[in-house]
């Protein structure tokens, strides 16, 4: 047997598939493995017009929006825990810059769903009776969903057309160099929207070799076989976090959410934190190792404690 | 009455919020007082609640109250961690028993909205939109609204539909097709709000001490009916204050003064 060819690139060459216009849903939930190195990274090469099709990924949706890379949105929800709107998204909502199309969580993962088991439709029972069906945003309503009456007799049940990304980007724990990915804690809709999307690309904190990963493959969330292209980028999904690896940075996401209350102010964050980098390491040296160390957690727990006495 | 002096209005809510749980539930939790109400009901009157989260974490022990359904801290103690689509995967399947839900605006049908004020295409403010509501409102057995009474929150007409109370009235959640109860309670800061059976329209069905009928229908900006024999809502029992304050969230992180 021969080796399979190694699934790991360079940041540029994974992302270099990405062009303006193309649709992309990508990983994480709240502030959880949101795949912010890659996502740092589409916007300093200026992609534009991208059609969002998410559902958890609320920094990545935030910070696209707030680089003027985002054309139209099917989404879900995207608000920060604990902080409130996503405001650079919201106002280019507002303004008219981000058309969008609205679903419940679930409504989202049924259209993902169908795409990814190469579907027409799918049945779901939520949605119906609210303006999520009867006022439609960019799509025409008939192409979203129908009520149909089901083949088997009985009832009539909702159906949702497929939503097919181009590309899916997400940030996992590890991988092997062939593209085995594992995750540990939740992992929010990342096999759905792997399986759905055209192209994955996966960034991990660690590579390992494939005995690590064949020692405990029920936690291989995605096989190689479903990934496209890898990249190691440790603390990857920072300032958000990865569960068993650090926690989510409150302070650094806190800077961004303070600097969003304002046009000038979130430029500048982006200049900071994102054009200026010349990539992912200058990045994490502009953070700090110091910064960066304080934010592991107990690979026991998965988490940090906080520091109350008992 | 003097003790209610020294209640807050959160503890009010998140008290009145546990009572809607019954022991043996499968919840559906999110952030925020709904976390703090499943907890207190889990240590009071209802152990064997199970508690869900939208995060794919299933009936966790954390040791700390989590700052959020994705808070890695939540997921101690968790017999299964899996993703969103399998969370709302057992809702759709029907065996979801209550959800919490929190709201920009409400109708005197419990219909909510979280997606827009204003029109939907060019909207004065955009807000989260549903994440996962409209399923929990779709398909729960039933779901309770925890919401501040404000006359901007309570609206006569919605901007946007976003989750299904019970639409129209009677009869219109069945011609919707959703199998879910429907909206059960309205816990807001100064009453105990219901459905009426027959018209489905929202009614007042306790307040909380000192609070009259007309100061609740002065802060709703729709006409609420009242329920045969209002009550007056139980206080929090000095147990329950002493498991919020102490045990449960004793950081304030939820339960402002």
């Amino acid at each position: 047997m021969s080796a399979a060819r190694t699934k790991l690139v360079e940041m540029d060459e994974a992302i270099g598939v990405i062009k303006d216009g193309m649709s992309l849903t990508a990983g994480g939930f709240a502030h959880s493995h949101q795949p912010m190195a890659l996502t740092r990274a589409i916007i300093r090469r200026g992609v534009r017009n991208l059609t969002i099709m998410g559902v958890a990924e609320c920094w990545v949706a935030e910070y696209l929006a707030a680089a003027g890379a985002i054309g139209q949105a099917y989404m879900s929800n995207f608000m920060f825990e604990g902080f409130g709107r996503c405001r650079r998204f919201s106002e280019a909502v507002e303004t008219g810059e981000i058309a969008t199309e609205d679903h419940s969580h679930f409504g989202m993962i049924c259209r993902l769903q169908a795409a990814g088991l190469g579907l027409p439709f799918m049945p779901i029972r939520a949605m119906s009776g609210t303006d999520i069906i009867e006022r439609p945003g960019f799509e025409d309503a008939a192409a979203k969903s129908r009520r149909i009456e089901s083949p088997f007799g009985g009832e009539a049940v909702r159906v949702v057309s497929p939503l097919k990304p181009d590309v899916a980007i997400i940030h996992a724990a590890r991988a092997d160099l062939d593209g085995n990915v594992q995750l540990f804690g939740a992992t929010s809709v990342l096999e759905e929207q792997a399986r759905a999307a055209s192209h994955v690309i996966v960034s991990v904190e660690e590579i390992v070799s494939a005995d690590v990963i064949r020692r405990q493959p029920e936690l291989t969330i995605l096989p190689g076989l479903l990934v496209d292209a890898l990249v190691h980028l440790p603390y990857g999904a920072h300032p958000t976090g990865v569960y068993g690896y650090y926690d989510h940075d409150a302070a650094h996401l806190g800077e961004y959410y303070q600097a969003s209350r304002d046009r000038e102010a979130t430029d500048g964050y982006l200049r900071r934190w994102v054009f200026e980098m010349e990539d992912h390491w200058s990045y994490l040296d502009a953070i700090g190792m110091s910064s960066l160390l304080r934010l592991r957690v107990d690979p026991a727990l998965g988490s940090k404690l906080a520091a109350r006495p008992s | 009455m003097t003790e209610s002096l020294d209640v807050t209005r959160d503890e009010l809510m998140a008290v009145a919020a546990s009572r809607e749980i019954r022991d043996g539930d499968l919840a559906f939790i999110g952030t925020g007082l709904p976390m703090v109400a499943a907890y207190l009901a889990k240590a009071t009157h209802a152990p064997n609640v199970k508690l869900m989260f939208e995060s794919g974490i299933i009936d966790p022990k954390p040791r700390e109250l989590a700052s959020g359904v994705g808070d890695y801290r939540l997921a101690l103690g968790s017999p299964k961690i899996a993703g969103m689509a399998y969370a709302l995967s057992l809702l759709q399947g029907g065996r979801v028993d209550l959800g919490f839900l929190g709201t920009a605006e409400i109708d005197a049908y419990g219909n909510l909205n979280s997606t827009v004020i204003g029109p939907y295409r060019h909207p004065k403010v955009r807000l989260a939109g549903s994440g996962g509501a409209n399923d929990i409102a779709s398909m729960a057995g039933r779901f309770v609204i925890i919401a501040r009474l404000d006359r901007r929150r309570f609206v006569e007409k919605l901007s946007y539909l976003t989750t299904p109370g019970f639409l129209t009235g009677p009869g219109a959640r069945e011609a919707a097709g959703l199998p879910g109860g429907g909206p059960a309670r309205v816990i807001t800061d100064l009453a105990v709000l219901g459905f009426d059976p027959a018209s489905k329209r929202m009614r007042i069905e306790e307040l909380f001490a000192g609070v009259t009928a007309a100061e609740v229908q002065e802060r709703c900006g729709f006409e609420l009916m009242k329920a045969p024999g209002i009550a007056e809502s139980a206080l929090p029992t000095a147990n329950q204050l002493d498991l919020l304050r102490r045990v449960i969230d004793p950081d304030g992180i939820y339960l402002k003064p």
